[in-house]
């Protein structure tokens, strides 16, 4: 289904001719004419409206009841009243009805300044109460989650919560007990509100009912400032807003951008502005002394340390850009290390992105925008788990299914969130992704693919979903490249599917990294300089790593990497860098910066200037919002430096020039400046120059993932996924570390009974020696024959034991699950980490 | 009894009218074999728009008309058979789904047919345990006997009949409720449009109808709507069971045509007013009908059209009689806490209004109200009618503002004024 077009339609409210798109409601469409209707239960994002607040009530000429204009659509012709007596007395009744149990604690609310009844009363309400007999009462504040305070004596019943809940985060646990005006917002037995997504309540509570404890009492709206910033914790690249009171982010809210979040914020998001004023963050420049600690130096010191060892290091030099990475610091670095030193060696991910694939999928033929996903037919979900990966698209892939009925196929190694609302859900070996999606492509009649293996029925299965409408989008993880032949095999599926021919549905990519996308396009690739130009071949992550331990990479310059943690082979990673000189530019002490020679401060996203690439071409623009702790320095401006010490003179002063000259080197990004990407951004693909797009000719380059099979042994194959939680943000925000989650080894029931584990029991893990400790946690929708670990943990990270693909692994009982309950570490552990599972119902 | 016109009621005090036997011996499920066998779907429902027939439910809307809003076409269309009988003073469903629960069913089976419904409901409430059970057992042998099934009569067409049982809600009656229960979720009011005609149960065409008003259809069917016509005033043909109770000799269901004088109702049928006592008021259609005082109710006659023009309404038909005894202040109290407890606190002016609305009561009858109460009661009453999401929060502004309006008086007999004057005479 094709996004609908909407005719115009004309109406009149208090005599005034307003003209708004048809299908629209009266209360938006009165806004058209400058015109305000108030609402409390009103809330497009929420989906359908549900008429319970009744304080939009409204005259229509021709019906003799007043109507709720959250809930008429307008019509040609129609004349709307919303000023008249009969309107005015029924305003006047609803606010007074909803003050007679609303308690008048305004001055110690923390809502109070920016509530919208408070609003609402004073704009629309009688002024006075009639009311003298005494108020309902609830014990309060409480703890509906470890983040959330919930005060029910202010609740309005406006269901926006519980909406949200059981309808946008389909995680069902807020309800509404009792009934009348004994209604309250709860839980199931009181249990804490855990979910990834929650703490959007808050921002929909339209009085001081739900509260962040992270907020509290911290600051009143009149000293407060709002500015905007993008979140650049991952991909999604949420809007956001900070509240900044004294220099200080108190606070993160949802800027609404429908073409990238719909509003909505994930809680790691939400949450993770304290880590921006920590005391641990690194605030100097810092050099490795001969004791081995790290020792406050000068910038000018720090930085003719960096020139001196990567001169040293020359063409031997190599560069790793990290999520957080915006396009002018990836642009700068790739230019410092190919025009200043000569060297090839770069790259953005773990997953060996092959240069000629990425610039075939960069086509804008085959982009889908984030919107697509709205009026998509089908949505394919492909080995990624958006609620880890990406969590907003989460979201976004459950409104689609839910609000227009698309067929949701999910097809991937791991157990998927998504799995309980698919029509199909497929699961698949690690590493036999170019199997299925081969089998997908045949079973699609891709030429050149023919399939007759065992994922022929569960391929046909799909394929045939996928064709029930002409708009599936592909969503996809940018872990295929990991699979050697799996990205061929995607783009002869669309192909096939024919989306390069058709407007709008397409392939939408899920980077490993934040900026994966924009890294890539201004050239943080082996193989692609800007513009995904070919280019001299380096070395990919990988490659520079074994590079190091073998001597062929003498000097690495790391920017807000931090690959012992995120790359796969962890004691590799240590190796190689406790072997060559390392640089790294860090928020804050992480395994990586364990080996570094010199230590440089990073902004964070709340302090950066510049630009960022969304996953579907959208350009956005990074702000800073709060002055940069202790000596920090721009990150472009520190680029800029080393250069001249290197010898390059670049004439770039700030992020407007390096973003100039960096929109003339990219030749799709020609023309965009910070003015034309504003508030909301701008896709690449929708501008002139985007569309004059064609395909770079470039040479084949080989596949730089991790090679095959190293070893075969006869325990379960390993396989590892990237957990929301399991983060560096986890653990430096202080609000979010219950969250903090151990290991676990993930199994089928068929395995679990075979090798006589239970739920809970904990289990010694091991590769070649090398081993983490987990609990098993039993899952009933994995293959059997495969043990999944999770990636990025603190300690025992997933990561140590990958080994390229087809790992097998060693699996050791250590202790009973009973006596980790007898310790209090029983189920608590394994339900916190579950609830992906639970969510899907 | 001679007042009496029998219809639904014809054999209702047959031993074992609820087994298929007796009903059948007695011409049971004949109207169904001629909706299946001798008429399209198309004549069924014309038979039954012809016949006038209103929802006896409470909103009184053509049946007819209703069943005729369904779309036509190939899809899951649903029949839910409103059997939440809770409102306060009715209870003539109870009696039809225990004694004849076989006339409803064929009853349902015939709309079904008219709506081009394949899947069917009764939603019960769950107080009425046996007549669940009773139902549940009829549902059983209809089914044995090819009248419901995947091909009814051998027609090919497929009926199914489910009955469930709900938890205990008044507002579960409310049509849209009744389907969010249905669908396993918290029954709430939803907002229309769209109309359960159009998305009702599971987002299909549902059509929704009153116990009484279903078992009405064999009847039709098998007679005709001009017979159906010939009972009753020409805007409500037909007769109607009544419940009538309160301060009566012999309170009980009386089945009369529709038209008839609300006095032969009172006085005959339910035997009027203990001795020696007057009736000073009713209402007309249950609880949440806006009452009437005896002076103008009991000359009316007892059709929809004859209580709407009074400022009442015929509702379900359900009658609550009380004599002077009864004070006003306690009943609209009664009346309110009813409601009061019974609203979903989905829509704020329900929610917030009969709550206010209990507790002013609650002073007025301890002798702590002043003037200006009376004033903001009736005040809030009006502030009510008409806001709501659905009709619960009117079901008690129209009593409430109809007993202060008409027995003001006593009202103003239990102000704080009066309690302290009563209080100085004492001393």
């Amino acid at each position: 289904m094709s996004q609908p077009i909407r005719n115009a339609v004309t109406l009149n409210i208090d005599g005034r001719e307003v003209t708004a798109p048809e299908g629209t409601m009266l209360v938006d469409a009165a806004k058209h004419g400058d015109i305000e209707i108030p609402v409390f239960c009103y809330e497009p994002k929420l989906g359908e409206p549900v008429g319970a607040c009744r304080m939009c009530l409204v005259e229509i000429e021709g019906i003799p009841k007043l109507q709720t204009a959250c809930s008429t659509p307008i019509r040609d012709g129609m004349t709307v009243y919303t000023q008249t007596d009969r309107v005015k007395g029924a305003q006047n009744a609803v606010v007074e009805f909803l003050l007679i149990n609303h308690p008048l604690d305004c001055p110690v609310c923390d809502k109070g300044g920016e509530c919208p009844l408070q609003d609402i009363a004073m704009g629309w309400g009688p002024g006075k109460s009639r009311f003298t007999d005494p108020k309902r009462h609830f014990q309060k504040p409480l703890p509906l989650s470890p983040l959330v305070a919930i005060d029910r004596e202010r609740c309005i019943l406006c269901y926006r919560c519980v909406r949200f809940s059981q309808e946008i985060s389909e995680d069902e646990q807020l309800v509404l007990h009792e009934r009348g005006d004994r209604s309250f917002v709860g839980t199931f037995d009181d249990r804490p509100y855990i979910a990834p997504f929650h703490g959007n309540i808050t921002e929909l509570c339209p009085v001081g009912a739900l509260t962040s404890y992270t907020y509290r009492f911290r600051a009143r709206p009149w000293d407060i400032e709002d500015a905007g910033s993008v979140c650049t914790l991952c991909p999604s690249q949420c809007n956001v807003k900070f509240t900044v009171r004294d220099e200080r982010a108190l606070r993160v809210l949802a800027r609404d951008n429908e073409d990238v979040d719909d509003g909505w914020l994930c809680d790691k998001g939400r949450y993770s502005f304290q880590m921006l004023a920590s005391e641990e963050r690194i605030t100097e420049p810092m050099v490795r002394a001969g004791d081995g600690t790290l020792a406050p130096v000068s910038w000018e010191e720090a930085i003719s340390k960096v020139a001196a060892g990567l001169r040293d290091a020359g063409t031997a030099s190599a560069v790793l850009a990290g999520g957080g990475t915006s396009n002018e610091e990836g642009w700068l670095l790739q230019r410092l290390l190919r025009e200043g030193l000569s060297s090839p060696n770069i790259d953005s991910s773990a997953s060996g992105a092959r240069a000629d694939l990425v610039r075939e999928l960069s086509s804008p033929a085959l982009g889908s925008r984030m919107r697509e996903l709205d009026y998509a037919d089908a949505i394919l979900v492909l080995d990624t788990e958006p609620l880890n990966e990406m969590p907003i698209l989460d979201l976004r892939i459950r409104k689609a299914v839910r609000r227009t009925g698309a067929q949701l196929l999910v097809a991937s190694e791991h157990p998927s969130s998504l799995d309980g609302g698919a029509a199909e859900a497929v699961r698949f070996a690690p590493g036999e992704a170019a199997e299925l999606i081969g089998a997908l492509a045949a079973a699609l009649g891709a030429p050149g693919y023919e399939d007759d293996g065992p994922h022929a029925e569960k391929a046909k299965a799909i394929a045939e979903l996928l064709r029930t409408g002409p708009d599936p989008v592909i969503v996809w993880g940018e872990r295929l490249f990991r699979t050697p032949g799996a990205v061929e095999a995607l783009l002869a599926c669309a192909k096939a599917l024919g989306i390069d021919k058709r407007l709008g549905p397409g392939l939408l990519e899920v980077p490993e990294s934040a900026n994966g996308r924009g890294l890539r396009e201004v050239g943080c690739l082996p193989g692609a300089g800007p513009g995904l130009a070919p280019t001299q071949t380096g070395a990919a992550a990988s490659g520079i790593r074994d590079g190091m331990v073998n001597g062929e990479i003498k000097a690495l310059l790391l920017s807000e990497a931090d690959p012992v943690r995120t790359h796969p082979g962890s004691e590799a990673w240590r190796k190689a860098l406790a072997s060559t000189f390392v640089v790294s530019i860090a928020m804050f002490d992480d395994p990586s910066t364990a080996y570094a020679n010199v230590v440089l401060p990073a902004e964070s996203h709340a302090e950066k200037e510049g630009t960022v690439t969304h996953p579907d071409g959208r350009l956005q623009r990074v702000r800073p919002n709060v002055p940069r702790p202790g000596q920090i320095r721009p990150t472009c401006q520190v680029l800029t430096d080393l250069a001249a010490t290197l010898g390059q003179t670049w004439d770039l002063p700030d992020q407007p020039a390096v973003l100039a000259a960096m929109t003339d080197d990219v030749d799709f990004y020609a023309g965009i400046s910070d003015e034309t990407i504003g508030g909301q951004g701008v896709r690449w693909q929708e501008l002139a120059s985007g569309r004059s797009w064609g395909p770079a000719v470039g040479g084949r380059t080989d596949n730089q993932g991790d090679p095959p099979p190293a070893s075969a042994g006869s325990g379960l194959l390993l396989g590892t996924y990237r957990d929301l939680w399991a983060s560096e943000v986890t653990e430096r925000n202080p609000a979010l570390r219950f969250l903090k989650r151990g290991q676990m080894l993930e199994i089928a029931p068929k395995d679990a009974e075979t090798m006589g584990l239970e739920n809970g029991d904990g289990v010694r893990v091991s590769v070649n020696g090398t081993s983490v400790e987990a609990r098993v946690a039993i899952r009933t929708r994995m293959e059997a024959g495969v043990g999944f670990l999770a990636e990025g943990l603190a300690e025992n990270n997933g990561n140590a034991l990958v080994n390229g693909a087809g790992t097998r692994i060693e699996v050791e009982k250590t202790a009973p699950a009973a006596e980790f309950e007898a310790a209090g570490m029983g189920q608590k552990a394994t339900v916190l980490s579950l609830e992906g599972e639970a969510a899907a119902r | 009894m001679a007042a009496e016109t029998r219809i639904l009621f014809r054999n209702i005090d047959e031993p074992g009218l609820a087994s298929i036997r007796t009903y059948r011996r007695l011409g049971g499920y004949e109207a169904v074999k001629k909706a299946y066998q001798e008429m399209e779907p198309e004549q069924v429902l014309h038979e039954l728009e012809e016949s006038g027939l209103r929802g006896r439910g409470g909103a009184g809307f053509s049946m007819g008309k209703k069943a005729s809003f369904l779309p036509r076409g190939d899809m899951d269309k649903y029949l839910c058979c409103n059997a939440d009988e809770s409102e306060p003073g009715a209870f003539k469903d109870r009696e039809l789904m225990q004694k004849n629960p076989h006339q409803l069913i064929e009853g349902i089976i015939i709309a079904a047919r008219a709506a081009g419904a394949n899947r069917c409901f009764i939603f019960i409430r769950g107080e009425y345990d046996l007549q669940g059970d009773i139902l549940d057992a009829a549902v059983e042998e209809a089914y044995g006997a090819g009248y419901l099934g995947t091909d009814v009569l051998g027609t090919g067409q497929q009926v199914k009949l489910v009955v469930h049982r709900g938890a205990g809600a008044y507002i579960c009656g409310e049509e849209t409720a009744l389907l969010d229960s249905l669908e396993g979720k918290r029954g709430n009011p939803r907002l229309k449009p769209p109309f359960p005609a159009v998305q009702g149960l599971y987002g299909g065409p549902t059509l929704i109808n009153n116990v009484e008003t279903l078992s009405n259809a064999p009847h039709i069917i098998s007679s005709g709507a001009e017979w159906f016509k010939s009972f009753g005033t020409e805007q409500s043909p037909g007769t109607k069971v009544v419940s009538v109770s309160g301060d009566v000799q012999r309170p009980g269901n009386y089945e009369v045509e529709l038209g008839v004088p609300t006095k032969l109702l009172i006085n005959d049928l339910a035997g009027g007013p203990p001795k020696g006592h007057k009736v000073k008021g009713f209402f007309p259609g249950g609880s949440s009908s806006p009452v009437l005082t005896g002076d103008e109710g009991m000359k009316l006659p007892y059709s929809f059209e004859a209580m709407q023009e009074a400022g009442s309404m015929l509702g379900s038909g359900s009658i609550i009689v009380f004599d002077e005894t009864t004070s006003v202040v306690d009943l609209a109290l009664r009346t309110a806490r009813f409601y009061h407890h019974e609203s979903c606190g989905k829509c704020t002016p329900c929610r917030e209004g009969t709550n206010w609305t209990v507790k002013m009561l609650e002073r007025l009858t301890r002798g702590e109200a002043t003037p200006m109460d009376i004033e903001v009661i009736a005040s809030v009453q009006e502030n009510i009618i008409g806001h709501c999401l659905c009709v619960l929060g009117d079901s008690m502004a129209m009593p409430i503002g109809a007993m202060v309006k008409k027995y003001r008086s006593e009202f103003d007999d239990k102000l704080i004024s009066q309690s302290y004057s009563a209080a100085a005479k004492a001393a």
